[in-house]
């Protein structure tokens, strides 16, 4: 019989402004992995972190192999076995791997670190993860998916009975994803209770034993994943059934409006061209490293690109730097939100503006405030942002919310062309498809769009065109019509023969 | 929202982001002026207060060129120095018969120089803020003592006394102009941070250098504005001294860099870039000078005065890295937490 290990009971937690957890129930139990479902905001990072000790309830109960625990603290929640493996990776790049498992828990004799028994330790730890790398190893020159099994293993070498994953697989190809549950499952047999959080609800068949679905900072059910239907799972989470997942509009195919010819920009970007017309949405499909980002940059000015010419609307366009690329019409959402995409201390309304200014200034450079608001607020009712006003600090939002925020920016101007980069990454099923029905609503105004992604299903479903990239180059041109998802692995494995498939690792 | 705004314009100047540090360092500068008026009721006689504000303007010139470079994540050390190099560079001219106006021009395009070299350092060649800066800080200095063939200088004589008197002596309206040229300084540069494009990249690239640049910011030509305004306020403050001591002196300006970072932390300027606002540094300004002016009046020695603003300096500093960078604020913002994605 499998032992319940965490009891939440009629938890609830208040930010300034926001109720986050609103009476919230939660149980796990030893040998099972339980996914916590929700959309972005519904509180489920917030209750991971009142069971981690990050947060402190306002009130309810938390238990802990049937121990009432009171006032949690990260240590604590360490000592009895809760680990957390968060979405961003935190990891010292330039300490070795056994380094980083013992990080603040260094062996030491005497004074002097023990450097050999920590290897040691590391090994067995790895070991028995199956994972094959060497504990001395430069964190920073593995992969991002050999990353997160280093922080795996570092919450087992705590002696971890519950995990904690908040989006583990966001970062990683599909193939470290199957490395990855080969790892979940063998925790689970062990005995180890996993809490499970993640948006790609279609790979939660293969590890999930049960579900937990939270919405608005509430418990809305709880039960075997078998029971449910994937549908059911979504109607829970959104509180309303999404009839589209992928709505497609036609609209005629127009004259070209970007054509770029051969633009090259170092390794990752090479001989790269296509045409992009009115009236249609190309999506650039490939795995991890592809060069899809980089091509995407150096298009935008933000990387130096060594050759090429890029062709707007007929007429040649000399881009330098990010501000031509906007001049110009071209414009670009970046895929790191916020990383590349949010000032997150200044304001949702200083966010929007920024690119904007030169039309929101007059000829001396002063910022006419009333244009402003106006903008701000007239992007708020465009995309149907979710805000406490236009004053607060855009990391203050949620997810799916910045996305708007860095889309929003862009389309407050009349570009061109607007390219996404991972629109729809990190944010959940409502929130994706009103990025998808902006991008058609883009495509019937006779602007370009251009989007890379790499969930398969989303670049089927709604391109017009797909181009496939593989190690810097373009290898294929799809009709998403006509092709499968097997048809664009294909081309997005094709490597040139004389370079060797690289090792992940 | 935006109408209880109207309604109501206190809540409108609360909403300004950075307000609620600023009303609360003022509290303190209130209770300092409270306890050293109890301590010694004549500081708040006309004469002291005149002094006090002419003792403050310095500080306050040089805290907005070092919250502009602040606000960009950046710090300039050599502040002090081209004080410094002001200092002895006009009165060097002046004192071989150049005209004040004139050898005023000059110093200004020589400490525009520095400033440039700040930034294009920071900027171009992306060194460390922190030894950019320093490097430029020791040139600065050597500049200063190459002027006048490493003496101070002698008296700039009776020709300067427009000169003297425009920058330090003179009144307008019962105010010393210094005060005057201070809140002219403030009034522009608070206009150029907060209501212009310019004001608007120098917070963007404090904030996020990466975001900023995709949202087609210039960063070079941003990082350089901000360190033009922080060399044009450290020569304005060179000219003061000089006008001050009617000579040029070797280490006029010696750890104003300091000052400035405290005025502008004590303020609310952020270390960490992207935050703070202008009138945090009056604030912060005044309430160095008035533990400067309040602990001499109450006869503390020299020693004492530096020690005290010291650890004020470094507690308001902690206070920042503490409630903005550390956890408490994680805790209050989820979403802020800095992503620190090992790649």
């Amino acid at each position: 019989m499998q032992k319940t290990v965490v009891q939440l009971s009629h938890i609830n937690k208040t930010f300034p402004g926001v109720k986050a957890l609103d009476d919230v129930s939660f149980d796990l139990r030893s040998g099972e992995v339980m996914a916590l479902l929700g959309e972005n905001g519904a509180g489920k990072s917030t209750l991971m972190k009142i069971l981690s000790g990050v947060y402190m309830r306002d009130s309810g109960s938390v238990k802990i192999f049937d121990e009432e625990v009171g006032d949690l603290t990260p240590k604590k929640a360490q000592e009895l076995g809760v680990a957390i493996i968060h979405q961003e990776l935190n990891m010292c790049a330039h300490l070795s791997v056994a380094e980083n498992i013992f990080l603040g828990r260094e062996k030491v004799k005497g004074i002097l670190l023990s450097s050999h028994e920590m290897n040691e330790e590391a090994k067995k730890v790895l070991q028995r993860l199956n994972i094959n790398i060497d504990p001395e190893t430069i964190v920073g020159d593995l992969a991002v998916s050999k990353q997160q099994m280093i922080e795996i293993a570092k919450a087992l070498s705590t002696n971890a009975r519950i995990l904690i994953m908040d989006e583990p697989t966001s970062a990683l190809t599909s193939k470290e994803i199957d490395d990855l549950f080969v790892i979940i499952h063998k925790l689970r047999n062990e005995g180890c209770a996993i809490v499970y959080i993640s948006h790609r609800l279609e790979e939660l068949q293969h590890v999930v034993d049960r579900v937990t679905i939270m919405r608005d900072g509430k418990f809305i059910t709880s039960g075997n994943f078998a029971d449910f239907t994937m549908n059911e799972i979504i109607a829970n989470m959104v509180g309303r059934e999404i009839k589209e997942k992928f709505p497609r509009v036609q609209c005629p195919v127009g004259d070209t409006i970007l054509k770029v010819e051969h633009l090259n920009a170092g390794r990752m970007v090479r001989d790269i061209s296509f045409e992009l017309h009115a009236g249609e949405i190309v999506g650039i499909a490939g795995l991890m490293g592809a060069g899809r980002t980089e091509t995407t940059r150096a298009l935008f000015g933000a990387d130096v690109s060594e050759s090429g010419t890029v062709t707007l609307d007929g007429k040649p366009v000399a881009i330098h730097c990010p501000a031509d690329a906007i001049r110009a019409g071209i414009v670009l959402a970046p895929e790191d939100r916020k990383k590349d995409g949010l000032c997150t201390k200044l304001s949702i309304r200083e966010n929007i503006a920024l690119p904007n200014l030169d039309l929101l200034c007059n000829k001396f450079g002063v910022v006419n405030r009333k244009k402003e608001h106006e903008m701000a607020q007239k992007a708020q009712q465009d995309l149907a942002i979710k805000m406490a006003g236009a004053e607060v600090d855009a990391g203050s939002l949620s997810g799916g919310n910045q996305q708007k925020v860095v889309v929003a920016k862009w389309l407050a101007r009349n570009s061109r062309v607007v390219i996404f980069d991972e629109p729809t990454r990190g944010i959940d099923v409502a929130a994706k498809v009103e990025i998808y029905n902006l991008m058609n609503e883009l495509k019937q105004n006779g602007i370009g769009v251009l989007f890379v992604s790499s969930e398969m299903p989303e670049v089927l479903g709604i391109a017009d065109r797909i181009l496939v990239m593989c190690d810097g180059r373009i290898t294929g041109e799809l009709d998403p019509a006509k092709t499968t998802q097997n048809e664009v692995l294909e081309y997005a494995t094709r490597f040139e023969s004389k370079f060797s498939k690289p090792q992940l690792a | 929202m935006e109408k209880s705004e109207k309604r109501n314009p206190f809540r409108k100047v609360m909403a300004v982001r950075g307000m609620g540090q600023v009303v609360t360092v003022s509290v303190g500068l209130v209770v300092l002026c409270v306890v050293f008026g109890i301590l010694n009721p004549s500081f708040f006689s006309s004469k002291n207060v005149g002094n006090l504000l002419r003792q403050i303007a310095p500080t306050l010139i040089i805290g907005i060129g070092q919250s502009f470079v602040l606000i960009t994540g950046n710090i300039d050390l050599s502040i002090g120095s081209v004080v410094g190099m002001s200092c002895m560079l006009s009165a060097t001219m002046m004192t071989k018969g150049v005209n004040p106006w004139v050898a005023v021009l000059i110093t200004l395009a020589c400490c525009i120089a520095v400033g440039l070299v700040n930034g294009e350092l920071v900027a171009r060649c992306k060194l460390p803020p922190f030894i950019a800066t320093l490097g430029t800080m020791t040139i600065a200095r050597g500049i200063a003592q190459i002027a006048n063939n490493n003496y101070n200088t002698d008296s700039i004589g009776e020709g300067a006394e427009t000169f003297r008197n425009f920058f330090y002596y003179g009144k307008v309206l019962g105010l010393y102009n210094t005060i005057w040229i201070a809140a002219a300084l403030w009034l522009i540069f608070n206009f150029l941070l907060s209501r212009t494009r310019t004001g608007r990249h120098i917070y963007a690239v404090g904030s996020n250098l990466e975001a900023s640049k995709l949202s087609g910011v210039n960063i070079i030509r941003t990082t350089n504005n901000a360190y033009l305004v922080s060399a044009i306020c450290a020569c304005a403050v060179g000219l003061i001294i000089c006008a001050t001591s009617g000579m040029g002196t070797m280490d006029a300006g010696n750890s104003y860099e300091m000052y400035a970072v405290a005025a502008s932390v004590i303020g609310g300027v952020s270390t960490l870039g992207g935050q703070g606002i202008l009138l945090g540094t009056v604030i912060g300004a005044s309430i160095w000078g008035v533990l400067q002016n309040g602990l001499q009046f109450a006869g503390a020695p020299v020693a004492i005065r530096n020690i005290v603003i010291g650890i004020i300096v470094v507690v308001s500093v902690l206070m920042d890295v503490v409630l903005r960078g550390g956890k408490p604020r994680r805790t209050a913002k989820d979403k802020t937490a800095p992503a620190k994605a090992a790649s």
